[in-house]
């Protein structure tokens, strides 16, 4: 594997995505969990720039960082006594790690044709990695270890808007979409409003 | 006349109207107008009956399938190939079994309008009575197996509802002593046994439609087919059919014409011999679908008509009003698992094994429960054992082939067991009023029983008898009563008449049904060799020496000697409602025998009533029935061994009993174990309560308990996650704890555990074990689905 | 650039059930800021008249009144079939019964609001989208739009702290649980490079032959939509929001979602795997199983575990929950025999048919619940039921029909579905899940019963429910009963709808 600025650049995003994602875990203080939680998405969208899926960058930081996450920071702050709680309650998290560690390993084998293949046969062995070859990616991009290759449509703004509204495209889920929004705000109303009584 | 059959309609529609009627303006009508609507009911079902069993003569017992109206097309998917219409068969079987129903069921709804009177709950009981005789019409008209079940579930529930008809009524034990339990319970064991039994009935519903791919017992083509509102099937309709369709329609006239019944298409299958059914991947072999098919109906037929091993509820069932007794548990309903037995006889007559266990089921069933009679004191129980036997007589006579016999038997027994029964509610009603009697007169023989209800008895009037008795009174405890011959004449009169029938005494009904039973046998055994004939006449020959034994005891017992009781002292006759259909059916118990069926070669009657009349006639039905000869030897043996017994009994019994009567003359001398463990009825409820009973609770307290609550809840969340992690939590976290917060390895050990116990407190904390226990289901899917392929990738 | 669709080009009439009910959920909810505080009870009426419209033209479309002229609407996305019709009809029916079981419970516990009955024209909305989508995208969304309404429903007692503690529980699991459909959805793309149900056959055809690749990413996504799915319906091991949700939330609402929420997800669990996922090779005419191994084992599991808790339950509402759950293990079974070849449309039928009579007894059942409530109690435990025949007849006649009809006697409905399902059962060979079903339902019948027995025959603590129930609940109880009644008398008003019904795409 060459070393380029992207390797660089991927292992970079790598490393916050994955460490963010860790320290959100095991961090003992919601506060610090919340900004490691953005440092993560900040990661994701580092490699979506890598995944030449521009739009999708933005996205995820306009939504998820810039929405989302100050959402949930605005609500720990809000709710005062979470702040200082310094220790968890959670006495079943071993089980779940061990369950989480589990499917993590059952998804590693099913992404693998993503990676490099080399790589899945020395782990896996020969039947595993032959097995889950030739996913619809292409064939050049392989040896990259990351696929970004020139065949794949770079997706504009233009081009998901218009795969929106478009007949054979989306309409029909964009439109429901809009009314599921209108239901969840309602909700929200319900949920929120003051008790007229 | 043709069209006379089409009526067979009306034999359900007017019962279901009699019901409706009574079920939205009972109250209104009162006692006269409920009454009154539902006897009409019934005697015009039973009218409707005798011209369908007119048109069949007329018609040269040719059989006939009506389609039912309104609902004829019921279940019916063409593409996926189900196809269940609603239709009725009219031949000689199910005529019989109509005439008997609607028969007996028109006299027993006279008697309960008489009975009943006073009852708060009058036309309530008789929109159930009603409704079962719709359902048990349902279940002897239909022409398919789900049409019948539909009437085996209904009359289930009608049997359901009426033995808990007094569920206010106070139970008999002080350990029932809570009101209502005793005869609820009584309710609830009957439904539950019979849905083990209804289960097998289900299970070889399923495998006759999987074998056959219908489920009508015959198909409109190989009858007389009547159209009742709709167009004829296209197997008659489309012969001339033209157009562009008409290649294919007549490709669909060909195959359809082939489709036979299932019972048509069972007997050419045994010609054919090699026939297979295939299962999946296993290919079965005709004979042994057949056998497990039938060994299923036989365990439907076990729930439904009382045979080991699930007889237990038939006679707890007797806690019901006793026309309830008369009319379901002894008369009809209880002989379904006969009838669908002599219906499918198709089935059972070529299945040796099937019909080896029916013999034994029968027999052992006969035995046994004539053995538990001898010591009952109800007068019902004993009763109740009885029909339990009379009801193995006729298994046995199915399994013995001889389906003629056991439906001879079933008509004779509708007639005379339903008269005991009407005798015994007589008895019973007239020992109520005697009591009352005796008591509002200060007949103080029992002084102190006297003193203590004397608070309840002002609370009651003397008219209605409300259920609401006192608890040490029994008025159907046969030590109370005694010498009632001189008090109720006719009762006692029309009693001897059903009880020498039950000992099988000529000239009486029974005689000539259990007889032509005992001779079958004798066919089976010594011509034909087989083992079931032998162990049947010596079984069956025990069973009826016992019959006559306890059924002279509790003749002895209720109407001779003297007065044991107050209430037996003072014991009127019961009004003329009650004792016409008793002497309508002592009548009916004297003639049916040899008018019906005199047997071939019996001097006089043979030549006088012509013979065999009823066996040819179910001939046009019932394919396997044949008449057997009368067998001198056999009749004479099990008429001198009834005589003998009678005789024995009125030894024991005839004379003076201590006054008050608390044991049995047989309970002091050498015979005490056997009376004991006659008494306790062989412990078999006791044997099923241990083995069967407690342990199925047990295993559901084990599921909710302990696998559910102490497992998954306790043990499993709080030990092995909550503490078992524990260490690997505080080994792991450690490390990683110091840097982040600056806590020590104690203090969050302590945290854990007093998070653990505020844990358990609250449900929220649950939250999170749910979601584990999400994710370990997502592990099981995922490791199921990707079983094959794993198994594929490694090799294995 | 690109040219605006015009309505016929898109089909939208023949969505026309659907886009009737969002349109007049629309005007509801600005109708509803006109309507005074406590005159509510117009918003009902207008929320029963936009059902009843939806449901005129469902019934319409149901018994072959074609409105549209083709079988798909936007352009594929959403399908226009019999099976649409009849989830629809379903989802209608259910929503309609909802609303009048709803309106008096709000008024006498003081929760009366007009945004309630929006959601719950949102959630039926949500229902019959599930049932008419072939895309995996729409399924996603649809499945949202069933089930955020709940979560506000299950939470509008406020502030009874059950009520709020179940919203809570519920929304936590179904996000958990929405994020498996999510990740499925996204690993089943990946393998097939479709969101088309169809076109994920055809892939698939080939990934499971061995001819293209992926097979460990289609295996999971399946997986995944198959625990998302089975959360929804509430299946064993994905069950334990169930009971305590069904507990805690307004007896309307649970009555409401016993029903909608397993139509949906049932209707969806069809649509994606006897449509899209029932692989069949086509050379050999055999099906290669890929799903029904697991499918029967969470049918087992649930009959299991919902029947034989649910004896020892003695809180009336968490006893139905646990049926609730049995009952689910039915429509598994059916689902279950939907994989073997050629077997997938009569499976199809019988999920309808059981859903069907399902609706009318279950909501039933919560009916009388409500019923029973009304003597401002929170918990009606089973011993509530005792003597209820003496004071109230005729509730106890009704709840004797839903008793009998969730044990499956015959001449109910509840009977017609199982029958269908154990059929469906053995004509796919799965003779042991039938056998299992059987027993099942026997086990069954010892705490239905109990009910009954309770009622009939036992006498009660005299807490008399008077038969004179608020209108709109008294006409709910008889249709239900009346219901469950005709439908087991006259099933063919069932089995003529279920009878066209067809989803698999070869094997017929």
């Amino acid at each position: 594997m060459e070393i380029t600025w992207q390797t660089i650049a991927f292992a970079a995003f790598a490393v916050m995505t994955l460490g963010g994602g860790l320290m959100v875990v095991i961090s003992r203080n919601l506060w610090h969990s919340a900004l490691f939680l953005m440092l993560s998405f900040f990661g994701t969208s580092g490699l979506f720039v890598l995944l030449v899926a521009p739009f999708l960058a933005a996205v995820q930081v306009l939504v998820y960082i810039g929405a989302i996450a100050i959402l949930v920071l605005f609500a720990i702050m809000l709710t005062r006594r979470m702040m200082g709680l310094e220790e968890t309650q959670n006495t079943q998290w071993p089980a779940a790690a061990a369950v989480a560690v589990i499917l993590f390993i059952i998804l590693v084998i099913t992404v693998s044709p993503l990676v490099d293949e080399k790589a899945v046969t020395d782990i896996f062995g020969d039947k595993v990695a032959n097995f889950n070859a030739n996913l619809p990616v292409d064939p050049d991009a392989k040896d990259s270890g990351v696929v970004a290759n020139q065949d794949l449509n770079i997706v504009t703004v233009e081009a998901i808007g218009e795969a929106l509204v478009t007949r054979d495209g989306f309409v029909l889920p964009f439109e429901l979409a809009s009314i599921l929004l209108t239901a969840a705000l309602i909700g929200a109303i319900v949920v929120a409003r003051e008790d007229e009584a | 006349m043709e069209g006379f059959y089409s009526a067979v309609s009306l034999v359900v529609v007017v019962p279901l109207i009699g019901m409706l009627i009574n079920l939205f303006f009972g109250k209104k009508l009162g006692e006269k107008g409920a009454g009154f609507i539902a006897v009409s009911a019934s005697a015009f079902a039973f009218v409707v009956a005798l011209i369908l069993w007119a048109t069949l003569v007329d018609q040269h017992y040719e059989p006939a399938i009506v389609n039912a109206p309104l609902i004829h097309s019921w279940i019916s998917i063409p593409s996926a190939g189900i196809d269940i219409p609603w239709q009725f068969r009219v031949d000689t079987l199910s005529v019989t079994m109509m005439l008997v129903v609607t028969g007996v069921g028109t006299l027993i709804h006279i008697y309960a309008t008489g009975y009943m009177h006073g009852d708060e709950r009058f036309p309530r009981f008789f929109v159930y009575l009603n409704l079962f005789l719709v359902f048990m019409l349902i279940l002897v008209t239909g022409n398919n197996l789900l049409v019948m079940f539909v009437g085996w579930e209904g009359v289930g529930l009608c049997s359901f509802l009426l033995i808990g008809f007094w569920f206010d009524k106070p139970g008999k034990h002080p350990t029932e002593g809570t009101v209502g339990w005793a005869n609820s319970n009584a309710a609830r064991k009957a439904f539950i046994v019979n849905r083990i039994g209804d289960f097998g009935l289900l299970m070889g519903i399923f495998l006759t439609f999987w074998t056959f791919g219908t489920l009508d017992y015959y198909k409109p083509h190989e009858v007389i087919h009547l159209e009742h509102d709709e167009a004829p099937p296209p197997v008659f309709a489309v012969e001339g059919a033209e157009g562009e369709h008409a290649g294919e329609e007549a490709a669909h006239v060909e195959s359809g014409s082939e489709i036979h019944g299932i019972f048509t298409q069972a007997e050419l299958w045994f010609e054919e011999g090699n026939h297979k059914v295939t299962f999946g991947s296993i290919d079965l072999d005709f004979d042994a679908v057949i056998t497990l098919i039938t060994l299923f109906f036989l365990l439907g037929a076990t729930g439904k008509s009382a045979q080991i091993p699930l007889f237990v509820w038939l006679p707890d069932a007797m806690a019901g009003p006793t026309p309830v007794s008369a009319l379901i548990h002894a008369a009809t309903m209880v002989t379904a698992g006969i009838y669908m037995m002599v219906r499918s006889n198709s089935f059972f007559y070529n299945s040796d094994l099937t019909s080896f266990v029916v013999t034994i089921i029968g027999i052992s069933t006969a035995l046994a429960a004539g053995f538990m009679a001898l010591g009952q004191w109800d007068i019902k129980k004993v009763l109740a054992y009885s029909t339990v036997s009379q009801l193995g007589f006729m298994v046995a006579a199915v399994g013995l082939g001889a389906y003629a016999a056991a439906m001879f038997h079933l008509v004779t027994h509708a007639f005379f067991k339903a008269l005991l029964f009407l005798g015994s509610g007589s008895v019973i009603h007239a020992m109520e009023h005697g009591h009352h009697h005796a008591h509002e007169h200060g007949h103080d023989e029992h002084g102190d029983e006297h003193d203590e209800h004397a608070e309840h008895e002002t609370h009651e009037e003397h008219e209605t008898h409300t259920h609401h008795d006192d608890h040490e009174f029994d008025p159907q405890d046969m030590r109370n009563m005694g010498g009632l011959r001189h008090k109720m004449g006719l009762t006692y009169l029309t009693y001897l008449v059903g009880g020498l029938a039950l000992a099988g005494i000529f000239p009486f009904a029974g005689f000539w049904s259990k007889d032509e039973i005992i001779a079958d046998a004798f066919t089976v055994g010594f011509d034909e060799g087989e083992l079931k004939g032998y162990l049947a006449i010596a079984v069956l020959l025990a069973a009826a020496a016992m019959t006559a034994f306890y059924t002279w005891r509790q003749i002895c017992l209720v109407f001779f000697g003297k007065p044991r009781t107050a209430a037996a002292e003072h014991a009127p006759e019961s009004s003329a409602l009650m004792t016409t259909p008793l002497a309508i059916l002592a009548i009916g118990t004297f003639l049916i025998g040899f008018i019906i069926n005199a047997p071939k070669g019996f001097p006089l009657f043979g030549w006088l009533f012509g013979e065999h009349r009823f066996t040819l006639f179910l001939e046009e039905s019932v394919i396997h029935a044949h008449a057997g000869s009368f067998n001198w030897f056999m009749a004479i043996l099990a008429t001198g061994i009834a005589l003998a017994m009678i005789g024995i009994a009125d030894s024991i019994y005839r004379k003076p009993m201590p006054i008050p009567m608390e044991k049995d003359p047989l309970e002091t001398g050498q015979y005490q174990p056997l009376f004991a463990l006659s008494n306790a009825k062989l412990y078999w409820d006791e044997a099923y309560f241990k083995y069967i009973v407690y342990p199925f609770q047990g295993a559901a307290r084990f599921l909710a308990n302990t696998i559910d609550w102490d497992f998954w809840h306790n043990f499993f969340h709080d030990r092995i996650i909550g503490q078992g992690f524990q260490g690997a939590a505080d080994v792991i976290s450690q490390p990683i704890d110091r840097q982040v917060v600056d806590k020590g390895f104690m203090s969050l050990a302590t945290g854990v555990l007093a998070a653990g116990s505020r844990l358990r407190k609250t449900q929220t904390g649950y939250v999170r074990t749910y979601a584990l226990s999400l994710m370990m289901g997502a592990l099981l899917v995922i490791v199921i689905i990707l079983l094959p392929t794993l198994r594929d990738l490694l090799g294995i | 650039m690109f040219s605006t669709p015009t309505f016929d080009e898109l089909n939208i009439w023949a969505a026309l059930p659907m886009m009737a009910l969002a349109f007049g959920t629309c005007i509801l909810l600005v109708a509803d800021l006109f309507i005074p505080k406590d005159k509510k009870v117009y918003t009902a009426v207008l929320a029963g008249i936009g059902l009843g419209v939806s449901l005129l033209i469902a019934l319409l479309q149901a018994s072959g009144v074609e409105i549209g002229d083709k079988s798909t609407a936007f352009e594929g996305i959403f399908v226009v079939d019999q099976f649409t019709h009849v989830v629809n009809v379903i989802s209608l029916m259910a929503g309609i019964i909802g609303i009048m079981v709803s309106y008096d419970y709000l008024e006498r516990t003081g929760t009366e609001r007009g945004e309630f009955y929006t959601l719950i024209l949102f959630s039926t909305l949500g229902a019959m989208l599930m049932g008419s989508s072939r895309n995996l995208v729409m399924i996603f969304i649809a499945l949202e739009l069933l089930s955020i309404p709940l979560y506000i429903l299950s939470g509008f007692r406020r502030p009874m702290l059950e009520s709020e503690e179940s919203a809570m529980k519920y929304f936590l699991l179904g996000a958990f649980s929405s994020g498996f459909l999510v990740y499925g959805i996204a690993l089943i793309y990946g393998a097939t490079g479709s969101f088309e149900l169809v076109n994920v056959w055809q892939t698939a055809v080939d990934i499971l032959e061995g001819e293209g690749a992926g097979q460990f990413t289609l295996l999971i996504g399946i997986a995944m939509v198959l625990i998302a799915l089975g959360f929804k319906v509430g299946a064993v091991p994905f069950h334990m929001w169930q009971p305590d949700v069904y507990q805690g939330a307004p007896t309307p609402v649970t009555a409401f979602m016993s029903v909608t929420a397993k139509t949906g997800g049932f209707a969806a669990m069809l649509r994606v795997l006897v449509t899209g996922l029932a692989v069949v090779s086509a050379s050999q005419g055999k099906a290669i199983d890929v799903w029904q191994d697991s499918v029967q084992v969470i049918a087992v599991l649930t009959l299991i575990l919902g029947n034989f808790v649910a004896i020892t339950q003695t809180d009336l509402k968490r006893m139905l929950a646990y049926s609730s759950i049995a009952h689910g293990g039915y429509i598994l079974i059916a689902i279950a025999a939907g994989g073997t070849f050629g077997v997938g449309d009569s499976s199809a039928q019988a999920a309808l048919v059981y859903l069907m009579a399902y609706t009318f007894t279950n909501i039933g059942a919560f009916a009388v619940v409500i019923a029973l409530e009304r003597n401002e109690r929170n918990t009606i435990t089973l011993n509530d039921t005792k003597g209820l025949a003496q004071h109230s007849p005729l509730l106890a006649a009704a709840m004797t029909i839903f008793m009998l009809s969730l044990t499956g006697v015959p001449l109910t409905a509840g009977f017609i579905g199982k029958f269908f399902v154990f059929k469906a059962a053995l004509e796919a060979n799965l003779e042991v899940l039938a056998v299992i079903g059987v027993l099942g339902s026997v086990v069954s019948a010892y705490y239905y019963l109990r009910i009954i027995v309770n009622m009939y025959m036992i006498e009660g603590d005299a807490h008399p429910v008077a038969d004179k129930q608020p209108l709109a609940l008294r006409s709910a109880l008889w249709l239900t009963a009346m219901g469950t009644l005709i439908l087991g008398i006259l099933p063919y008003i069932m089995t003529d709808l279920a009878r066209d019904v067809t989803l698999a795409i070869v094997g017929r």
